[in-house]
């Protein structure tokens, strides 16, 4: 129970981003785990059903989020940020939430019905969710590098989210 | 008067019953630790195995192997190897963003009534090596076989496993490594508490 209210207070620190060491002392990885399984679960959507189509896929989301995320954080170690490896993660990995919500809106948005005016909804509300990643992780993380890197550990970052929210955005389902 | 004598001569006799009882029954003390210890990772590896005859769908079969797989590893992290063994492991973050991993073993209480008992550290022992050497078998299987999108899953159990299995030999051998250190110390203590009591005696 205490892991649960941790992980859900992490949540709300995340919606709110400010900068609070609280969130970097104890790291765990629950949340991203709950994060990227319902995030791949609703990608895959539509083509649940059909046997040999969805499969790849989900796995797909899976290794792009976890390899991303390790990626970015060895870059980040060898640019010679302070922080550790497991707290990278962890804060890489629950700044997927904006997008998952994003994706939530989406697959609301593209049950109404798919068209110019759905997609122009769907392109607003990722853009912004893909902001709102994209500042919230830099806010926790911008601090614990030299400042003359920061641009260099931003955009990796800024990079994965890209991809993350571009395949939310041309997720269809069949 | 004499029913009396009877009920109590009763219950002295049962209450020797229960005692041998309980102690012929102590070898497994806590057998809803060592079912779930058993349970999660017995089911991860049989759901990996017949998943492909009971469903079609592989995203349900991983799901249901990603959820089994962490309650396993929560359960032995923070559970099982506390009750089971007394040994714990964890990460700790001081203020300079450096972390520290600390493995912990529970000291030898002088009563010897907390030590874990022989059969459970076997059934905990066999079970946290066990299945991670399966999940390599696994993993090397779907890599020669080209199931590329079952390694995931795969890499994950070994990981999850795995990282239980180092955090607890790392308790395991520091704490045989500490037993010395923590006698002197205790010696140490000891010598302190005894000379600062024969000084107060000395100055009363």
């Amino acid at each position: 129970m205490r892991d649960l209210k941790a992980v859900g207070k992490k949540f709300v620190h995340v919606m709110y981003p400010k900068k609070s060491s609280a969130l970097l002392r104890d790291w765990d990885l629950w949340g991203p785990l709950v994060l990227c399984v319902s995030l791949a679960l609703m990608l895959q959507g539509g083509s649940a059903d059909s046997k040999d189509d969805g499969g790849p896929q989900f796995a797909e989301v899976f290794v792009i989020i976890w390899f991303g995320a390790v990626v970015i954080t060895l870059n980040s170690k060898l640019l010679g940020g302070t922080i550790s490896f497991f707290q990278s993660l962890c804060v890489l990995g629950y700044c997927v939430m904006p997008l998952t919500v994003a994706m939530l809106v989406c697959r609301l948005v593209l049950l109404a019905g798919a068209g110019t005016v759905s997609f122009i909804i769907r392109l607003i509300v990722v853009g912004a969710m893909f902001g709102w990643s994209t500042l919230a992780s830099t806010a926790f993380l911008a601090d614990s590098q030299p400042p003359n890197r920061k641009a260099l550990v931003v955009y990796p970052i800024f990079l994965f989210y890209f991809v993350i929210s571009w395949m939310i955005l041309t997720f269809t389902p069949q | 008067m004499d029913s009396n004598d009877d009920i109590e001569d009763v219950s002295l006799f049962d209450a020797d019953d229960d005692v041998s009882r309980r102690s012929k029954k102590s070898k497994i003390r806590h057998p809803v630790a060592s079912f779930f210890h058993l349970f999660f990772r017995v089911s991860a590896i049989v759901v990996y195995l017949l998943c492909e005859l009971l469903t079609s769908s592989f995203i349900a079969c991983m799901v249901t192997i990603i959820l089994l797989l962490s309650c396993d590893f929560w359960a032995v992290k923070n559970v099982t190897g506390r009750l089971m063994v007394g040994l714990r492991w964890w990460n700790q973050v001081d203020d300079d963003g450096r972390s520290h991993w600390v493995f912990e073993a529970r000291k030898v209480s002088a009563q010897g009534g907390k030590t874990s008992s022989e059969a459970e550290s076997r059934i905990f022992w066999l079970g946290l090596i066990t299945c991670p050497m399966i999940w390599v078998i696994f993993a090397f299987s779907a890599l020669f076989s080209f199931k590329v999108k079952w390694l995931a899953v795969v890499v994950m159990g070994v990981v999850l496993q795995g990282a239980n299995l180092y955090g607890y030999i790392r308790c395991k051998v520091g704490s045989r490594k500490n037993l010395t250190s923590m006698a002197t110390s205790y010696l140490g203590k000891q010598f302190l508490r005894q000379t600062m009591a024969t000084e107060d005696q000395a100055a009363s």
